[in-house]
């Protein structure tokens, strides 16, 4: 009891039921991880957005015209930002293996600086580091939504795109960049999160990704079994969530507050 | 750069994304006031990195604007006149201070008059995609355009007044269709989230790290 009590006082009132599920998140992926290295095969079922991304790229190499990574107005404090910094990784990488120019604007500088470092790796990667320029691909017009908008049109009608991925997190910015991209013919792949921005991504863009198919993008992008293992976890995690809210909600409708109390709600 | 110096330079660089993320995620969960400590300290870091980058932004917009000027690009006019603004506001900014009334009163009236501009805008892009987006080609855009309708009747009280009981379909579909699947998207948007960091821990997210294999 007194070990309960110290425990207890440790950690935030309301948190330890997050921790523990954080613990357990690591310890499933951890599985699975495991799981894979030892030979475990894993298939995914076809995402049609990420499949739409060979379209894009190959579109691009039949017009000669570029590629443009947008991913969101926020920094690199977002997964979603991560997501769509994976999405240019790969993107880049096959564009620039077939000469194709790949552009990144972002409105955040800490995603400046990340982005950078992935054009010039991945110019390493396939042989051509002297085409690396700081400032050639990676464009910042602005840290405000709206600046960041209005540049990223402008870039849009300048270099008219053959492909548009738009990964990331969004507001009512993406009404301005996403209608341009579709004014010059470009092929859309969008993908957000945000509830309130996953509307008008569906409407806008040609492919959508929603919720968490846009952080599936790199195992399935990259065929990498162990970051396809990972997802295995993250299937077998919505299972248990399902299961403890079908219980949560049986105990709640005879009276009982166990599950509600203990999540910390 | 050689395979070793790479592979060293990937495997610091992991490390400090580890280390820097669990000593952020303790501070948001452990009571200890040493735990804080760090995590208040971890986060001065990445303020004061973030502000470094500022710099980064800066050179790249004068780098790029910069040839484009010396090269007579398309634009480079408006490219000259973004540059000559940042050099005007740097000066002014540091001689009277970001709260001073003269240096607020100068931002704001640019800045809010032409966030409202584009605002204005908005609706002619809004417009031209609702267009597209709801053109009846099959049963399912007809359904989606059916459900719009409804929507749009929810927020129009005169056609309200014709069909009173628009409103209750169009709760009922905010309340129940709409609210199910929004907190469907945000809670597996929320583990995928946890998944993403855990693969970027293990290097097998190759878009933020990409130098080397996971470990």
């Amino acid at each position: 009891m007194l070990a309960v009590n110290y425990v207890t006082e440790m950690i935030y009132q309301g948190r330890a039921f997050q921790l523990s599920f954080l613990i357990l998140v690591g310890i499933l992926t951890y599985i699975s991880y495991y799981i894979t290295k030892r030979g475990k095969e894993w298939t995914i079922r076809p995402i049609e957005a990420l499949d739409a991304i060979d379209e894009g790229v190959g579109r691009a190499a039949e017009t000669g015209r570029p590629i443009l990574v947008l991913p969101g107005i926020s920094g690199l404090g977002s997964a979603q930002t991560l997501a769509g910094l994976t999405v240019f990784g790969e993107i880049a990488q096959r564009a620039v293996e077939i000469g194709i120019t790949p552009y990144l604007i972002t409105s955040s500088t800490d995603v400046v600086t990340a982005s950078e470092a992935i054009i010039r790796q991945t110019l390493e990667a396939v042989g051509k580091p002297e085409l690396y320029q700081p400032g050639r691909y990676i464009k910042w017009y602005g840290s405000g939504q709206f600046v960041y908008a209005v540049g990223a049109a402008g870039h849009i009608m300048q270099e008219k795109p053959a492909f548009v991925s738009a990964i990331g997190y969004f507001l009512a910015d993406v009404i301005v960049t996403m209608e341009t991209a579709t004014r010059v013919g470009s092929l859309i792949v969008g993908g957000t999160t945000d509830q309130s921005a996953t509307p008008l991504m569906a409407m806008l863009s040609d492919y959508l990704l929603i919720g968490e198919e846009m952080y599936a993008a790199s195992a399935v992008l990259t065929k990498d079994n162990v970051a396809a293992g990972t997802l295995a976890a993250e299937d077998l995690i919505k299972v248990i969530l399902l299961i403890l809210m079908v219980v949560g909600c049986l105990a709640w409708a005879v009276g009982s507050r166990y599950i509600y109390n203990l999540m910390g709600v | 750069m050689s395979t070793t110096l790479a592979y060293i330079r990937a495997y610091i660089g992991r490390i400090v994304v580890v280390v820097c993320c669990l000593g952020i995620l303790a501070g948001y969960y452990f009571t200890s006031p040493t735990v804080g400590g760090v995590s208040d300290e971890l986060y001065t870091w990445n303020m004061c990195i973030s502000s470094f980058t500022l710099f980064v932004g800066l050179i790249t917009i004068f780098s790029r604007y910069g040839r484009s000027i010396i090269n007579r690009d398309t634009n480079w006019p408006f490219h000259l006149y973004c540059l000559v603004l940042i050099i005007i506001w740097i000066p002014f900014g540091f001689h009277y201070g970001i709260y001073a009334d003269l240096y607020q009163t100068a931002y704001l009236s640019t800045k809010i008059t032409l966030h409202i501009a584009i605002l204005g805008l908005l609706i002619f892009f809004m417009t031209s995609a609702l267009y597209r987006t709801f053109r009846i080609r099959s049963l399912r855009t007809a359904v989606l355009t059916f459900l719009a309708v409804v929507m749009i009747f929810l927020n129009a009280p005169y056609l309200r007044s014709y069909f009173p009981t628009a409103g209750d379909i169009a709760y009922w579909l905010l309340n129940n269709p709409q609210m199910s699947g929004a907190r469907a998207m945000v809670l597996c948007g929320g583990i995928g989230g946890i998944i993403l960091g855990i693969r970027i821990l293990l290097g097998h997210e190759k878009g933020a790290l990409r130098v080397t294999g996971g470990m």
